[in-house]
C-alpha cells in the first residue's frame, strides 16, 4: 500500500566534477544514518567511499562540484542521460562554486598567473553550475551541505513526499535560534537577509556576518542590503566584495559584484601574469 | 510592611535584590531575565544579581543598537532587547504530535512528550505586559485554542519591572500599553538608584513578596518613582496618531508608499520574529527513513516568506514583497482590531531597532495614512476548545479524472459527523503532510472527499487504497448557507475541483427538493477529461427539477457539449437573478468572472456566496497562514458572502 517491500533498491550515485570533496564527505560523515541508507538504496557509485566506478543508470544521483572543464562538460550530459533524478549537491554545483570567481576576470590571465605550464591547463573559460548545461531536479545548497537537510533529501525520495527544505532567509533560523543579529548590534556586514537558509546560521552565533554559503533566496534584494552594508561604512566596491563568496557567482550576487564595481583580484590577475611574463620568471617562481 | 494585601507597597534595598531571585527560584521556578550576550541584553537564564546589566543600558535607532554603560548601578536601565517572552511561551519550534503508519497503511496518531518547564520572567515591561496579554487573546480567546501556550503562560510568574529609560524607537504611548505597569504582572517594581518600590499584583506575587525583608517605601520614593515614569512619558512624547488609524490605513490599500518600502524591505522576517505578538507558524513533518514514524513539527513562520500564502499548482495570493509588507502592517495596526479587538501593535520598536535596514513603522504609519479621525473595535469571547481528530480508514475510491479520485471515508470510531456544519477537513497522513480538503459528500457514518495530485501529499493521498488509513480533523470553517436559500432559486456555479465543495449543496437541496425554488446548476472543466462526477451529473440533468449545464474550455473528438467559459451558460437563460442565490466555486479567475455575470443579472453582493481558496496550515486561526484583509478564511470562511467580504475580494496581493 505505501511501497511493495519487494521493489529493487533505488539505485544512487554519488558525481564529483570540480569540487573540493567536501560535499561528499558530508555524506560518508552522516555515520547513524549512512547504514540505514545503504540499506535502502544501492550507492552505485561514490568516488569518495569506493574505487567503484559505474555509469548508471541511476534513480537518483547527487552531482557535487561545477563544470569546469570540457570533459566534465561531456560526463555532466552523459550522467543526465543516466539518471532519473538528478540532484545537485552543494555550492559548486548549484552555483558554480568559489572557482566561478574566476568567470569574474580574465581566464587566460590567471592561469597564466596561477600555473608554471598553463598549456597543460584544459579548463573553460568559466566554471559554471550544473543547472547552465542540464536540467536539475532537486538541489542542496551550502558550502558544504548541511547533514540534516541531506538526511531530509534522502527520507524524501524514499518516503516520496516533498523534502522540508524551507526557502527562508537565514534570518529566520537565526531568530529561531535566538541569535541576536550582528548586523544590527554590532555593524558586522551579514548577507543573511538575502541569504537561503540551512545552516542553522552558524556565523552569526560566533559573532560573524553570513558569508552566503547557502547561496541568494528567491526575491534576494541585494541592493537594498548593499546599501546598507555602504552606510554602515563599507566602499562601494567593499561591499560588493562581500557578496564574492561561494556563492557569487549566483544571480543576483553576481549582479550586485558587478554593479559595485568589481572584484578588485579579477585586474590583480591580470596584472600579475603580466609581470611573471614581463619579467620571463615562470609562475612557480612565486609563492 | 508586610502585610497580605492585593498590592502590597514596600520598598526593597538593593542589596535585597538577590533574595527575590532566590525566593523565585525556591518556588521551584527557573528565572529567567537580561542579561548581556552578544552585544546585547537579550533574556536568559538568572542565578544571581551578577548576571544581571547592572550599569548597562543600549543606544536603540532604526537599525541600530549599542550596549552603553551607565553611571549608576541600575539592573534595569534599559528599553526592551532582541528578545521578547514570546519565545519562552510560543517557543520557536515545537514538536506537536508523533504519527505512525505501517506497511498495511494502519494510522495513529499521538501527542509529542512534553514537559512545560515552571518559569519566573524577571523585568517585564509594561508594553511585553500588553504583548503577553494580546497573545492570550489569539491563542485562548478564540473558538479553538493553543493548549501548549496555556500550559506554558500558566506556569510562569512574571515580575515587570516599569521602565525608566526609553528608547528613541518606543512608543508604547501612542499604543497606549506603556510606560506605566498597570496590570497582567504578579510582581510589579519601580526601580529607584537605592533600591525597588514593590507592588503585588495577584496572591502568587504576594507570596513571594511577604517573603522579602521589605521597609516601607517613603514618600519621597514614591514620588521619585512617578517622576521618573513622567519623565519617560515625556520623552518618548506620541510618535503615531492612533485615533481612527484603522480606517485611514485600510483606506490606503493601494497607496504608492507600499511599492517604496518594498525597495527597501529585504522580506527577511526579523521584525516578525522580534514581535512580541507575531504568532505565524508552519508545521511539517520529520520522518524516519521508512516513512513508518514522523514527527508533526511546528516553527515560527512570517508572512514575510515567499511561500507564506502560496498554494498549490504555483498559486501565490501575495507575490510580491509589498503585498506582504502590507499585509504585515495592515494586519499588525488594523485587521487585528477586527479579528482580536485591539491593536496587534504594543508600541515596543523591536521591529524598528531590528529591521536591518531600518525600517520604521512610526514613519510609515505616518507618511501611508496620516492622522487622524475616529474608531475603535469590538471584543469577542468563546468557548475554548481544541479541534477533535480521528483515525479513518478508506471505504472506497472511485477514480474521478487522470489525477483525480474520490475517497469514501468512515471512522471506525463510530463518529457520526454527517451533520456537522464545517466546509472542509485536515486530512493527515504520517510522514507525508497534511492538507485541508473539502467535503464533497457527507455520508451517514464517514463522508467523502475528492481529491486531486497537486502536491506530494496529494499525490500520495490520491493513491491509497481501499483499506488505507488517515488522520482526519472534524469538520472546519464555516460552509455554504444551504437554509437560507430555503424558497428561493437556486445558482450553482463551479469551475473545475471547484464542483467538489458544492455537490453537498445539491444532496442537500435534494434531499428537501420542494423547499426550494428552481435549481440551475452550471459547471466548466477545462476538457473532457477533466469533468468530475461524470455520471452524477448526468443523473442531475436527466432530472426535471434540476437544470444542468456543463462546459468545457478545450473540447476534443468526444465531446458533444458546450464549449467555452462556464458564464456562457447561462448568458441567455431566462431566470430572474433578484430571487434567487448563488453558490460559486472555482479557481480565483473563474470566481471573479462569474461573480460578475450573476451581478449583471441582479443578484446583490448578499446573496453572492464563494468559496475562498488561501494556504491553510492549522485551520483553525491559529497559524496565520489563511489571512485575508481581516479575515482568516480557515475558521471565517471558507465561504464568504460577496457583501462580508467587501473591497478585499479581487484586491490583487491581499
Ligand atoms: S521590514 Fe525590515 S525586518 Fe521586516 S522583513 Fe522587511 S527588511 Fe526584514
Ligand atoms: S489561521 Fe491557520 S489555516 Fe487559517
Amino acid at each position: 500500500m505505501i511501497r511493495a517491500a519487494t521493489t529493487p533498491h533505488p539505485r544512487l550515485g554519488v558525481v564529483k566534477l570540480a569540487s573540493c570533496d567536501g560535499c561528499q564527505l558530508t555524506l560518508l560523515n552522516l555515520e547513524d544514518e549512512l547504514l540505514a541508507i545503504a540499506e535502502r538504496l544501492d550507492i552505485v557509485e561514490f568516488p569518495e567511499a569506493t574505487s567503484h566506478r559505474s555509469n548508471g543508470p541511476y534513480d537518483v544521483v547527487l552531482v557535487e562540484g561545477s563544470v569546469s572543464t570540457p570533459e566534465q562538460l561531456e560526463q555532466i550530459h552523459e550522467v543526465r542521460r543516466e539518471a532519473k533524478l538528478l540532484v545537485t549537491i552543494g555550492a559548486c554545483a548549484t552555483a558554480g562554486g568559489i572557482q566561478a570567481l574566476r568567470n569574474f576576470a580574465d581566464h587566460d590571465a590567471f592561469r597564466a598567473a596561477v600555473y608554471a605550464h598553463p598549456e597543460y591547463i584544459e579548463s573553460l573559460a568559466t566554471a559554471q553550475p550544473v543547472a547552465d548545461y542540464v536540467k536539475v531536479d532537486a538541489e542542496l545548497r551550502g558550502c558544504p551541505i548541511n547533514a540534516a537537510q541531506l538526511v531530509e533529501l534522502v527520507t524524501a525520495l524514499l518516503t516520496g513526499r516533498r523534502p522540508n527544505l524551507p526557502d527562508e532567509a537565514v534570518c529566520a533560523a537565526c531568530k529561531r535560534a535566538g541569535r541576536v543579529c550582528v548586523m544590527v548590534a554590532q555593524g558586522i556586514p551579514c548577507l543573511g537577509p538575502v541569504t537561503m537558509t540551512g545552516c542553522g546560521a552558524l556565523c552569526p552565533g560566533y559573532s560573524r556576518g553570513c558569508y552566503g554559503c547557502f547561496g541568494p533566496r528567491e526575491q534576494a534584494n541585494v541592493s537594498s542590503l548593499s546599501r546598507q552594508f555602504i552606510s554602515l561604512g563599507r566602499s562601494p566596491q567593499e561591499a560588493g566584495r562581500l557578496f564574492a563568496g561561494f556563492t557569487g557567482y549566483a544571480e543576483p550576487y553576481r549582479d550586485a559584484i558587478v554593479e559595485l564595481g568589481g572584484l578588485p583580484g579579477a585586474s590583480l590577475a591580470g596584472e600579475r601574469a603580466h609581470r611573471a611574463m614581463g619579467a620571463g620568471v615562470n609562475a612557480e617562481g612565486k609563492s | 510592611m508586610t502585610n497580605v494585601t492585593k498590592s502590597a507597597i514596600g520598598f526593597l534595598p538593593r542589596a535585597g535584590f538577590q533574595h527575590l531571585i532566590e525566593l523565585l527560584a525556591e518556588d521551584g521556578r527557573t528565572v529567567i531575565g537580561p542579561t548581556v550576550a552578544d552585544g546585547a541584553i537579550v533574556y536568559g537564564e538568572i542565578h544571581h544579581v551578577a548576571d544581571l546589566p547592572q550599569g548597562i543600558g543600549a543606544e536603540q535607532a532604526p537599525g541600530h543598537y549599542r550596549l552603553v554603560h551607565h553611571a549608576d548601578e541600575r539592573f534595569f536601565a534599559y528599553a526592551v532587547g532582541p528578545t521578547s517572552w514570546k519565545r519562552f511561551v510560543f517557543p520557536p519550534t515545537l514538536a506537536l504530535g508523533e504519527s505512525r503508519r505501517d506497511d498495511h497503511g494502519h494510522v495513529s496518531f499521538g501527542p509529542a512528550p512534553r514537559e512545560i518547564p515552571r518559569l519566573a520572567f524577571l523585568g517585564v515591561r509594561a508594553c511585553e505586559l500588553a504583548a503577553l496579554g494580546i497573545e492570550d487573546r489569539v491563542f485562548l480567546g478564540g473558538p479553538y485554542t493553543d493548549e501548549d501556550y496555556r500550559a506554558r503562560r500558566a506556569n510562569t510568574l512574571i515580575v515587570a519591572v516599569q521602565c525608566a529609560e526609553p528608547a528613541a524607537t518606543c512608543f508604547c504611548t501612542s499604543m497606549g500599553t506603556g510606560p506605566g505597569i498597570r496590570s497582567g504582572h504578579d510582581i510589579a517594581l519601580i526601580e529607584l538608584d537605592e533600591g525597588f518600590i514593590v507592588t503585588a499584583g495577584t496572591p502568587a506575587g504576594s507570596a513571594i513578596v511577604t517573603r522579602l525583608d521589605l521597609a516601607e517605601a517613603t514618600a519621597e520614593q514614591l514620588t521619585a518613582g512617578a517622576d521618573q515614569l513622567a519623565a519617560a512619558r515625556d520623552r518618548i512624547g506620541d510618535p503615531v496618531v492612533t485615533a481612527g488609524l484603522h480606517d485611514r490605513l485600510l483606506a490606503k490599500l493601494e497607496s504608492p508608499r507600499w511599492a517604496q518600502i518594498a525597495e527597501r524591505c529585504l522580506a527577511c522576517t526579523n521584525c516578525t520574529a522580534a514581535c512580541p505578538t507575531c504568532f505565524c507558524t508552519s508545521v511539517s513533518q520529520r520522518s524516519d527513513l521508512d516513512g513508518h514514524t514522523a514527527t508533526t513539527e511546528r516553527r515560527w513562520d512570517s508572512c514575510f516568506t515567499k511561500g507564506f500564502a502560496a498554494v498549490a499548482l504555483g498559486g501565490n495570493f501575495r507575490p510580491r514583497v509589498q503585498d506582504r509588507y502590507r499585509q504585515w502592517l495592515t494586519h499588525k495596526f488594523a485587521t487585528w482590531i477586527d479579528q482580536f479587538g485591539t491593536s496587534g501593535c504594543v508600541g515596543c520598536g523591536r521591529c524598528i531597532t531590528w529591521c536591518p535596514v531600518g525600517i520604521d513603522v512610526r514613519e510609515e504609519l505616518n507618511v501611508i495614512a496620516p492622522p487622524p479621525q475616529v474608531s475603535a473595535g469590538p471584543a469577542e469571547a468563546a468557548q475554548p476548545h481544541a479541534p477533535r481528530s480521528s483515525v479513518f480508514r478508506v471505504e472506497g475510491v472511485r477514480r474521478e479524472t487522470h489525477d483525480t479520485v474520490t475517497l469514501a471515508l468512515s471512522t471506525p470510531d463510530g463518529i457520526d459527523w454527517s451533520t456537522a456544519r464545517g466546509e472542509f477537513v485536515m486530512v493527515s497522513l504520517p510522514a507525508v503532510g497534511a492538507v485541508p480538503i473539502s467535503i464533497s459528500r457527507r455520508l451517514p457514518r464517514g463522508l467523502e472527499l475528492t481529491i486531486r495530485a497537486v502536491g506530494p501529499t496529494t499525490t500520495v493521498l490520491t493513491g491509497l487504497e481501499r483499506g488505507a488509513e488517515v488522520g482526519l480533523s472534524a469538520p472546519l470553517g464555516h460552509g455554504w448557507p444551504v437554509a437560507a436559500a430555503q424558497e428561493h432559486d437556486v445558482v450553482i456555479v463551479g469551475g473545475g475541483m471547484g464542483l467538489a465543495p458544492l455537490r453537498p449543496i445539491v444532496d442537500e437541496i435534494l434531499a428537501a427538493r420542494s423547499r426550494y425554488g428552481d435549481v440551475h446548476i452550471y459547471y466548466g472543466a477545462r476538457t473532457p477529461s477533466d469533468v468530475l462526477y461524470t455520471e452524477e451529473l448526468a443523473a442531475w440533468a436527466a432530472r426535471d427539477d434540476l437544470e444542468v449545464g456543463v462546459t468545457v474550455d478545450r473540447a476534443d473528438a468526444t465531446w458533444l457539449g458546450r464549449v467555452g467559459v462556464v458564464t456562457h451558460l447561462f448568458d441567455r437563460a431566462r431566470w430572474d437573478g433578484t430571487k434567487a442565490l448563488a453558490f460559486v466555486c472555482g479557481p480565483e479567475r473563474m470566481i471573479q468572472a462569474t461573480v460578475n455575470a450573476l451581478a449583471g443579472r441582479g443578484l446583490t453582493p448578499d446573496r453572492i456566496f464563494i468559496s475562498m481558496e488561501r494556504h491553510m496550515e492549522c485551520g483553525v486561526g491559529l497559524c496565520g497562514h489563511c489571512q485575508v484583509g481581516p479575515f482568516f478564511v480557515c475558521k471565517d470562511g471558507p465561504v464568504f458572502s460577496l457583501a462580508q467580504l467587501g473591497d478585499v475580494f479581487g484586491r490583487e496581493g491581499i
